[in-house]
């Protein structure tokens, strides 16, 4: 899937829901939301810009308090309810997100932290998680894309981190039934009794492929790219990378993305600025999906070693 | 928001989609008199799609007494009370529904139950409510003014599912050639809004693999002309597995067109909500009208009446008697001689039923002989 091709149809194929008399309707809803959106003007770059900062070397994914974060700047970047498309926010519960990014000419990496005193990393029911995502255009252009995942036509690369997938890593994919409710007593499960090819079968979502169901990943960051809220769509080549790590009630998380941006878009070439937005989901506050803190475009500036 | 026509609510009705009718709907139908909450159907369901680790707590098809029984707890008292007072003009709804209320910032009126909300499907089971003070025998009462009774549950397969609505993923989609509602699994991201938007609670969200699953109206049978498990596993006989027409192509050959148009004798739970479900029921006899009309919209009193007299309708009794009579999807149905037969869509008969099982009364006094002697007395229990 080339950058030049990622359509909005693409988006639904792959999701295999085009098959459906309600798709365009959705689309057309879709559309008014967009609209809504592009009225009021928020396609501008604006602000102090995030710089991030040339280093030689292994860019520290794994280590916050590395001295290249101490050294980079820091910049802070205002986030707000989304109350643009439905379903809203209702309130905020953070309003502010330090942004320090690094980079050494083959990665970009961020490092993004704010405060959540509740770390959320499981899913159940009603119980959300902990994340953070990173938008980027797919290609530079004189206006960025809108706010909202893009526009048809205008697709943008989105890295997600979410705790859930921090704790598959840190657990080794424990992270479901057993860790949810401790306590739990199991009658017979199908993997007690069946062979593992038909027990699997059990995990609909699981065995259907769905990026989100797996438990057992190389990744806590997700690749994806959108053309416009509720398009999300799974890269097949997932390049990202990062960590997170919840210390005195304020999450670090570590977020890196080759520059080059293979299968993606334009590379994040040294000596180029780009237009950079944020969101945050704060599980404890039932933050999923649009229900999510969202920042407007930032001019991101990334270094040249020369 | 598009405007779109909902029949059981007599007039037209915002939704989110201008969504079409599929090419035929399945439907369900539930005669409530005839369960006694086995739960037969509920472990045919539940051994059949959700004993997996992450679906512990899910039940796509559950028994609930009403009016305590809740699966989850409080399901139909909570939105009910947070739409407020509904109100119908005749057989015209003239309150709002689940789209018309919605808040700002929200496609649906609804209402997240608490994760422990889940844990108690029995909840209330055989609790009786009504006049304590007047419990002794009543002649005219065949038990007394206590009442409870036992309503079936599945996903309605909604006309206009709230579901669909509230989906910001579109990863839930009604097929448009049976209707069925089917979350795609492959496309689903948990953001569970589906769970907070759905009035009757039937989408859940697997703790395993983290997306929502639902009731899938058993399509893998529906597609071979099979009725789903819960109705072939029902002991009591009392559903339908169908396809129910527009109001407008009603075929009163057809089963659920008959049920439901032709005689409007099952009526649809909840209809103010106005998502157009397309499970009806047959209401039990025993309970105030007041309550049902609730429930089950206007027409409650004559669905009642007519059922009452059943035993001298053929035409309704054979269909009735047809239920659970087959696994095969009735297309068509007639009563002929006091055989009750079903046809498939080529019009070849699936199956017979007499609508008096022949019977032979054998006398209680009997008179034999034993060893030569003449002997006389009673039959017992043989």
């Amino acid at each position: 899937m080339s950058a030049s091709k990622i359509t909005r149809k693409d988006a639904l194929l792959y999701g295999g829901a085009a098959a459906t008399g309600l798709v365009a309707g959705g689309a057309a809803v879709a559309g008014v939301a967009i609209r809504v959106e592009q009225e009021k003007g928020t396609t501008a770059a604006e602000g102090e810009p995030i710089v991030a900062r040339f280093v030689e070397g292994e860019l520290p994914v794994t280590d916050p308090g590395a001295r290249a974060w101490k050294d980079a700047p820091r910049s802070t970047v205002a986030l707000a309810p989304q109350q643009v498309v439905q379903p809203y926010l209702d309130k905020a519960g953070v309003t502010a997100l330090d942004v320090r990014a690094l980079t050494n000419a083959i990665d970009v990496a961020l490092l993004l932290e704010w405060d959540d005193d509740s770390v959320d990393d499981l899913d159940g029911i009603r119980r959300y998680h902990d994340a953070i995502a990173v938008q980027l255009p797919v290609r530079a252009s004189q206006q960025p894309p809108p706010i909202m995942m893009g526009a048809p036509g205008t697709p943008v690369h989105v890295l997600q981190w979410r705790a859930t997938w921090q704790r598959d890593i840190d657990s080794g994919g424990n992270t479901g039934v057993d860790q949810i409710y401790p306590e739990v007593v199991h009658d017979v499960m199908p993997d007690d009794i069946l062979p593992p090819e038909t027990a699997r079968l059990y995990w609909v979502g699981r065995e259907a492929g769905n990026p989100l169901s797996q438990n057992v990943r190389s990744t806590p960051v997700e690749e994806v790219v959108a053309e416009g809220f509720g398009t999300v769509t799974h890269l097949p080549n997932q390049t990202a990378r990062g960590h997170g790590w919840n210390r005195g009630g304020r999450w670090q998380v570590v977020v890196s993305v080759p520059s080059a941006r293979p299968g993606v878009g334009e590379g994040l070439l040294p000596g180029t600025t780009w237009p950079v937005a944020f969101a945050v989901w704060l599980g404890d506050q039932e933050n999923r999906g649009g229900r999510k803190h969202i920042s407007t475009w930032l001019p991101f500036e990334i270094e040249s070693g020369s | 928001m598009a405007t779109v026509p909902n029949w059981q609510l007599g007039r037209d009705m915002e939704y989110p989609y201008a969504a079409p009718r599929p090419k035929k709907q399945f439907t369900m139908i539930m005669d409530t008199n005839k369960c006694i909450a086995c739960q037969s159907c509920t472990i045919a369901c539940k051994s059949t799609w959700t004993w997996g680790k992450g679906q512990e707590f899910m039940l796509w098809n559950n028994i609930e007494t009403k009016p305590f029984g809740f699966y989850p707890m409080g399901w139909d008292v909570n939105i009910l009370e947070r739409l407020g007072e509904q109100t119908w003009d005749g057989d015209v709804y003239t309150g709002e529904t689940l789209f018309e209320a919605a808040p700002e910032g929200e496609r649906v009126l609804g209402w997240a139950p608490a994760e422990e909300d889940w844990s108690h499907p029995n909840i209330g089971e055989d609790e009786p409510t009504g006049n304590a003070f007047d419990t002794t025998y009543i002649e005219d009462r065949p038990h007394s003014l206590m009442w409870m009774y036992y309503l079936q549950r599945i996903c309605n397969h909604c006309t206009y599912p709230a579901c669909v609505a509230a989906c910001p993923r579109e990863a839930i989609y009604k097929r448009p050639e049976d209707g069925i509602v089917l979350v795609d699994q492959t496309r689903c991201r948990g953001y569970q809004e589906c769970l907070t938007a759905c009035p009757y609670k039937k989408t859940m969200f697997n703790l395993e693999t983290r997306v929502s699953e639902k009731c899938i109206a058993c399509y893998p049978k529906i597609e071979q002309g099979l009725q789903t498990q819960c109705t072939t596993a029902c002991i009591g006989r009392l559903r339908l597995t169908n396809f129910l027409s527009a109001p407008d192509r009603a075929d009163p050959r057809k089963p659920a067109d008959f049920l439901v148009h032709i005689r409007k004798i099952a009526l649809p739970l909840y209809p103010q909500l106005g998502l157009e479900p397309n499970v009806y029921y047959i209401p039990p006899t025993h309970v105030p009208a007041e309550y049902l009309t609730q429930m089950f919209g206007p027409g409650v009193e004559d669905a009642v009446a007519m059922y009452e007299n059943a035993q001298d309708d053929p035409e309704l009794l054979g269909l009735l008697l047809l239920f659970g009579s087959t696994e095969r999807i009735m297309d068509t149905w007639d009563v002929r001689e006091g055989i009750a037969r079903a046809y498939d869509a080529r019009g070849e008969e699936i199956v017979a039923v007499p609508l008096r099982e022949p019977t032979f009364v054998r006398p209680f006094e009997f008179a034999t002989e034993v060893a030569g002697e003449p002997v006389t007395g009673y039959r017992h229990n043989t």
